[in-house]
């Protein structure tokens, strides 16, 4: 699997001030993005702090320890899986400690939207409202459940979709990193097929631009630097009322792009 | 809904709709309109819908894509336009253009509260009972948990019955598919599930589903007892308590 990949943070037409982290790993292909929240330039604090220990435990050569304490194992889900997940968890805790050592920083917290490749296995890992799609097909799949007090409304039936996206109580989040020492974590695998699609966005995308929309401008774009730069230009145009980030994959068949770009380059030699 | 056809020496070679997914173009022939020409590269333009417009795009061929008169990377398209491709060009019918291939009642809303906020665990459990307390007549506040499962009624799949954990479920020959599919011929990923918030969408894969006995035109929610076929394979949807 060929894999591109390209990330885009904006601060928005609105606030002065970024509170997204993203990073991409591309020795791992580990994707991370993370809003941060809680004022001042904590937000900031805590986005950049769940970044960088997720990023550290993923790359870390020793094995897991101290946060798998926190809950057991998940039987069910590969070595690798359970590895983000704990990574996750190990972020909370450290954003945890840091807002209780420091009371300036009272109340700062994160979302983690985090997905890794390894073969073509995707491992996912996430807490909050920051989202995962996998564009497939012409379809957009929604691989996250936003942890929102609307989205749990909608999940038991109380509200429509309509409804949520009208709310007025779409930035209460039922669970953040850093808000406790321990939090539960949704994890999730999934298979990669060539020409997928693989977004990691914060909420400033998905507030601010419609799914087909999103899925128009990953379709129209085929290069991921200029789809990433498409969604943050449709973001700040319908407001950009929050900060942007997007973060785009795009997956690729080695063998038949390579007999591909030797086609091509025959081609133009004759002319 | 709009569709595509192509023409050589004013006849019709091929006709195909557009739906969700892009009708791709060129001289491979697994393209959707496969054009077979010297002067057309494999993969040499795609059309699809891009919010509810119809938009051609070049795939970067060698001889360029022509939109009546006029060479384009990027374009789109309006009914009567012809797309030029080497000697053949394809009529752009868009007369009976209403559908916009995915849920059009979504649409993102400006956010109400700004700062985004964290409930504690007392002040959220206090919330979601507020909340259930509101819905009690709905079937999901009473604690009940429902499971969606496929119940395979025929045809050659691994299993008799599957339930749908992950968020997104595959249909398909793929050795990862939660559903597999048996026998030659079939593709790698057929169809596809996901859920969501509100409940499961089934969406289109190498292969188009139906839903009881209907063609899918795009991602469509399930029902309980939903009859799904693809591949020669039929299965029921529904939800197990």
């Amino acid at each position: 699997m060929q894999i591109v990949s390209s990330g885009l943070s904006d601060v928005g037409r609105v606030r002065t001030n970024n509170e997204d982290s993203f990073r991409i790993v591309e020795p791992l292909n580990l994707f991370i993005l993370s809003d941060g929240m809680g004022g001042e330039a904590h937000g900031e604090v805590a986005s950049a702090m769940a970044v960088d220990v997720v990023n550290k435990y993923c790359a870390g050569d020793k094995e897991d320890s101290g946060a798998t304490i926190l809950e057991e194992t998940p039987e069910n889900w590969n070595s690798q899986t359970r590895r983000l997940r704990n990574a996750v968890a190990q972020a909370n805790l450290q954003i945890f400690q840091a807002a209780q050592k420091n009371p300036e920083q009272r109340g700062m917290g994160a979302t983690i939207t985090t997905a890794w490749l390894k073969d073509s296995r995707l491992s996912i890992a996430h807490v909050g409202d920051s989202r995962a799609y996998l564009l497939r097909g012409g379809n957009l799949q929604q691989l996250t459940n936003d942890h929102s007090l609307v989205a749990e409304q909608v999940r038991r039936g109380l509200i429509t979709p309509q409804q949520a996206e009208e709310s007025e109580m779409q930035s209460v989040l039922l669970r953040a990193l850093g808000a406790h020492p321990e939090v539960e974590i949704d994890v999730d695998e999934t298979e990669i097929f060539p020409r997928d699609v693989l977004l990691l966005c914060s909420d400033g995308l998905t507030r601010m631009v419609t799914e087909p929309e999103i899925a128009g401008a990953l379709q129209a774009e085929t290069v991921p630097s200029a789809a990433a730069e498409r969604l943050v230009a449709l973001a700040k145009e319908n407001g950009g009322i929050d900060n942007i980030t997007v973060i785009v994959v795009r997956f690729e068949d080695e063998s038949n792009k390579g007999w591909f770009s030797w086609m091509r380059r025959g081609a133009a030699k004759k002319n | 809904m709009a569709k595509l056809s192509l023409m050589f020496e004013n006849k019709i070679v091929k006709e195909v709709p557009i739906g969700s997914r892009p009708v791709t173009i060129g001289r491979s022939p697994d393209n959707d309109l496969p054009v077979d020409n010297l002067a057309v590269s494999n993969y040499h333009a795609r059309v699809y819908y891009e919010a509810g417009r119809l938009v051609v795009e070049d795939l970067d061929s060698l001889n360029g894509t022509f939109v009546n008169d006029l060479r384009v990377e990027r374009a789109t398209l309006h009914d009567g336009d012809a797309i030029w491709i080497g000697k053949h060009y394809i009529k752009v019918d868009a007369t009976a253009d209403a559908a916009i291939p995915w849920d059009t009642g979504r649409k993102a809303a400006a956010p109400k509260i700004n700062e985004t906020m964290v409930l504690d665990t007392k002040a959220r459990r206090e919330m979601l009972q507020q909340a259930a307390a509101m819905g009690e007549r709905s079937q999901f506040a009473s604690g009940r948990v429902r499971v969606a499962t496929l119940v395979v009624l025929s045809g050659k799949v691994d299993g008799k019955e599957y339930t749908l954990t992950n968020k997104l479920t595959v249909i398909g020959k793929s050795p990862m598919a939660t559903v597999r599919l048996k026998g030659w011929f079939k593709p790698k990923m057929a169809a596809q599930i996901n859920q969501r918030d509100d409940g499961y969408y089934l969406g289109t894969g190498d292969k188009v589903p139906s839903v009881n006995g209907n063609p899918i035109p795009g991602t469509v929610r399930l029902n309980d007892g939903d009859l799904i076929e693809v591949c020669g394979v039929r299965m029921n949807f529904i939800f197990r308590e």
